[in-house]
């Protein structure tokens, strides 16, 4: 497994939309659990109140991610290798939309 | 351990649980054979229960004798209070203790492991329980091995009143699919039928061998056979042993012959569950079992068990020897004589129903024992070995026989075997890559046969060397009259001359087929594929893979198989199915075998797919490619990897690179004459800015470095190739066909080949919308890219005729997308459409 981040910018208009679509990844992350693992995403502030994701998945191959997303409904902007990881502090506390 | 194919189980542990919640308690026996995954299931349960009940764990030990009330020790130990002194009282003061844990509110679990090995007070503490439990907050679980609980074992007794019992429950755990162990072995190199066949889905035995990580048995599972093979009397150790000196299963006839007067251990060994009854006799339940009792037999035992089995099966009751077991038990009672005998027969029915990886075997096993051999005959055996070692892609072995029968015929001075076998040799070189070696193995072959009267011999040699020289075969052939000569010779020019129809070579498969001539049949195929996807011809290549993977999956031609999944790969690729493509691009990647073209060939798939959607993880596929091709100095074998480096290289907008990747191959092509590579290689250099002034390219190309590239869109439109005839409109100076050129590179999901187009329309001074993004969104509204298109002309205020002549489309055609817009956004009109889209995100700049 390789880590990546993956872009998805813009993707909802509203929170409700983000939560159903988080469901439906989590449903189809769970059915292929030695292509995807789902680490955590960051949920961007896009304009106009829009939110969009950037999510750090562990993967098999970027085509396993492009399946998932496929299948879940959700959009992919760009796949990027995560090369090495650099922590100074925990990631914050939740950030209230 | 993951765990697979255990949801049932679960989800029926899960009921039973909520029921002992609301005070209605639960007794559940979970069977299933040794290794099965009891345990795992019945822990993962407990897991997930843990935060709502308590969980309590005890096991039953495979002592001789038992420890009494062993399992409710543990429990005691770990819980203390009451069940402590009870457990020195007896079963029913241990019973009264257990349903005093029992706590209204939240359940209770208790898990006793492997009751087959329980003591009586054990088992009376359990008959107790389920009869007591009713009104309980209590879920007791058992788990026990159901191949070892025969019709006389004291477990039984209490199997049987629980099956009475509403409260009580009885669960089995099943082995694993085939589909689970391929699941599970994942990218592992093994062979996941096989290995579903050696372990019968025991999860247990799949793992082990998996973590072993190099087939053979490891220490841990041969540990827990011989353990129970310990516990069995004399007798029927006995019997274990002959059923596993004679698999793969042991006819009652033949095992009586062999285990004597051990056969009345035959009951108690069944009772073992070790083995299974089988159509006539016996079997082990798990070959992996069998394996590790056969490792522990005493040799001089063996010996004699091996020779009662060859003695017996040479006078077999219906009278008809099975000379693949006779080869076998020849070899293994250490009898040269009876070897030489069966094993020959064995190898040659072994290929006529192809089973080539075992003719091998037995060809093997006949050179072993081969002292007696005559020089002659060792050579020929030595040649039939590296053919079948051939057709299974065992290049190594296949090249190490045929050296040695090479040197063989040397020494006798047999100059006519000599040349036929340097011709073979010449062709597997070919596979792993070898090219000079093999090219000059194929000259000394026609030099040599030259000096001899033209046979056979010479017209193999000629096709093999040069496929110019296929003619002068044919010719030699047909006077020689010999007509599988004529076939493969055929077969060969209807590879050859697959430009001017595919008939000859189709008629060549047919005929391969009906000749029952499998490994002609197979190269066929072969060339079929090859030829079709050289011609671009999408349509019979696709149906050409369909049918050689048939006839190579069941004729057991693993080389010819390995090579059509390759070329499917870029069936695929080639009309823009990259999904598809990279599917099949990774599964050929999971084979690891000698030849490379196949890997050569998922490698470039694979690279490319990624680099073409600007996805990570291309390079080292491309540089493991070149790394393959670059030895091999041949074209056939370069030239898709250098394109698809010299691709990327464009793609990342390093025109330099592409020159330096293309220069030596081109000059390689264009000293070949290979129109097809050379106009594939001289397009990505024009890209480059670099103008080569070629002139005798194959078409597309050949328009494309004329400049013409709407001939060169409309010629790869029609093959069928949708990213190449983007990328030759990608090559205007004009508007519309960029953004028709920008409109499919988004479609296709080509990121940065779309990038490209964007900034050269950019160039010309047109807006345009960052699309990339977009594209992605569309699902958000599920809108097509098509209409997507259409959108954002709305955007800019354009009228359906504009819209209709910028995206090549008839009027009509753009006012169905508008209504399907306005329906898909839920508006009423094109000024709402554009409004909610620009809500949407649907047209914004990133």
């Amino acid at each position: 497994m390789q880590t990546y981040a993956i872009l998805r910018r813009g993707g909802w208009r509203t929170p409700d939309e983000l939560q159903a679509a988080n469901a439906r990844s989590l449903e189809h992350a769970e059915k292929m659990p030695e292509d995807i693992r789902w680490i955590r995403s960051y949920v961007l502030a896009e304009r106009d109140g829009e939110l969009g994701t950037v999510c750090i998945y562990q993967a098999s191959s970027p085509e396993a991610i492009r399946s998932h997303a496929y299948h879940a409904g959700l959009p992919v902007d760009e796949i990027v290798a995560v090369a090495d990881t650099v922590l100074i502090r925990p990631d914050p506390e939740r950030v209230t939309a | 351990m993951r765990l697979l194919e255990r949801d049932s189980v679960l989800d029926d542990l899960r009921g039973a649980l909520a029921e002992a919640t609301a005070r209605r308690g639960r007794f559940v026996l979970v069977a299933g054979e040794a290794g099965v995954g009891k345990s795992a299931a019945v822990r993962a349960f407990c897991e997930e229960a843990r935060g709502s009940a308590r969980v309590l764990w005890g096991g039953c030990d495979a002592l001789f004798t038992p420890r009494p009330l062993g399992p409710f020790l543990d429990i005691a130990e770990e819980l203390g209070g009451e069940l402590e002194p009870a457990v020195n009282e007896g079963a029913p003061a241990v019973v009264a203790a257990l349903l005093k844990l029992a706590r209204p509110g939240s359940a209770t679990i208790v898990v006793v492991e492997d009751v087959h090995w329980a003591d009586e007070a054990t088992l009376d503490v359990l008959r107790l329980l389920a009869r007591k439990l009713g009104q309980a907050t209590l879920l007791v679980l058992a788990t026990y091995r159901d191949d070892e609980v025969d019709r006389v074992h004291p477990l039984r007794v209490l199997l049987g009143e629980l099956a009475t019992l509403p409260q009580a429950k009885r669960l089995t755990v099943p082995s694993l699919s085939p589909e689970a162990v391929a699941e599970l072995a994942g990218s592992a190199d093994v062979d996941a039928g096989e290995l579903h066949r050696l372990t019968g889905g025991n999860p247990f035995f799949v793992t082990e061998v998996l973590a072993s990580g190099n087939g053979a048995i490891p220490p841990t599972v041969t540990d827990a056979v011989l353990a129970r093979a310990a516990r069995l009397s004399g007798e029927a150790r006995a019997v274990l042993d002959a059923v596993a000196i004679i698999p793969p299963q042991a006819d009652l006839w033949l095992l009586e012959a062999i285990a004597g007067e051990s056969m009345e251990g035959l009951d108690a060994s069944l009772g073992s569950g070790m083995l299974r009854p089988d159509r006539a006799g016996v079997a082990f339940r798990h070959e992996l079992a069998r394996l590790a009792l056969e490792a522990s037999v005493a040799p001089q035992r063996k010996l004699e068990l091996h020779r009662a089995a060859l003695d017996a099966l040479g006078r077999p009751p219906g009278g008809v020897v099975d000379v693949a077991r006779l080869a076998h038990h020849a070899e293994a009672a250490g009898d040269a004589d009876a070897v030489l005998r069966y094993a020959p027969a064995a190898a040659e029915r072994a290929e006529a129903v192809g089973a080539h990886r075992e003719a091998a075997a037995h060809y093997a096993r006949v050179l072993r024992f081969g002292e007696r051999l005559s020089p002659t005959e060792r050579a020929e055996f030595l040649e039939r070995r590296s053919r079948a070692c051939y057709l299974t892609d065992d290049i190594d072995e296949a090249i190490e026989a045929i050296e040695a029968a090479l040197g063989l015929r040397r020494k006798l001075g047999q100059r006519l075997e000599e040349g036929e076998s340097l011709t073979w040799l010449s062709q597997i070189l070919w596979c792993p890559g070898r090219t000079a070696d093999s090219v000059h193995a194929a000259r000394q072959a026609v030099a040599l046969l030259e000096t001899m009267p033209a046979g056979r011999e010479l017209a193999d040699a000629y096709v093999h060397h040069d496929w110019a020289l296929a003619d002068r075969a044919l010719a030699l052939a047909e006077e020689l009259g010999d007509s599988e000569l004529i076939l493969r010779v055929r077969t060969i020019i209807g590879r050859r001359d697959f430009a001017n129809g595919s008939e000859m070579l189709e008629e060549c498969f047919e005929r391969a087929q009906a000749a029952g001539i499998a490994d002609l049949a197979g190269d066929a195929s072969c060339g079929l594929v090859t030829g079709a996807l050289a011609l671009r011809r999408y349509d019979l290549a696709a149906r050409y893979v369909d049918s050689g993977l048939a006839y190579c999956s069941d004729h057991g031609l693993e080389l010819y198989r390995f090579y059509i999944l390759g070329y499917h790969a870029l069936v695929e690729l080639d009309q823009g199915r990259w999904d598809e493509a990279a599917a099949a691009a990774a599964a050929v990647l999971r084979i690891r075998r000698a030849s490379i073209m196949p890997r050569i060939t998922g490698l470039v798939v694979l690279g490319l797919v990624r680099a073409r959607r600007g996805d990570p993880g291309h390079r080292d596929l491309l540089d493991e490619a070149w790394s393959l091709a670059e030895p091999t100095d041949e074209l056939f074998r370069m030239g898709k990897t250098v394109a698809a480096r010299a691709e990327v290289a464009w793609l990342m907008g390093d025109q330099e690179a592409v020159a330096k990747i293309t220069e030596y191959p081109l000059r390689l092509a264009q000293e070949q004459g290979n129109r097809s590579a050379l106009g594939e290689l001289a397009v990505w250099r024009r890209r480059a800015g670099i103008d080569d002034e070629i002139s005798d390219a194959d078409e597309p190309y050949a328009a494309e470095l004329a400049g013409d590239w709407r001939e060169a869109a409309k010629q790869w439109t029609q093959l069928g190739c949708p990213y190449e005839a983007a990328l030759a409109l990608a090559d205007a100076d004009e508007e519309k066909p960029l953004w028709q050129a920008l409109t499919e590179l988004q479609r296709l999901g080509a990121r940065p080949a779309a990038a490209i187009v964007s900034r050269k329309l950019r160039e010309l001074g047109v807006r345009v919308p960052r699309g990339a993004r977009a594209s992605t969104r569309a699902n958000v509204a599920a809108l097509t890219p098509r209409e997507l298109d259409v959108l954002r002309f709305l955007s800019d205020g354009a009228r359906n005729a504009t819209i209709a002549e910028r995206l090549f489309l008839s009027s009509r055609t753009v006012e169905h997308h508008v209504s399907a817009i306005l329906g898909k956004l839920g508006v009423q009109s094109r000024g709402a459409a554009v409004a909610e889209a620009g809500r949407l995100g649907l047209l914004q700049d990133p």
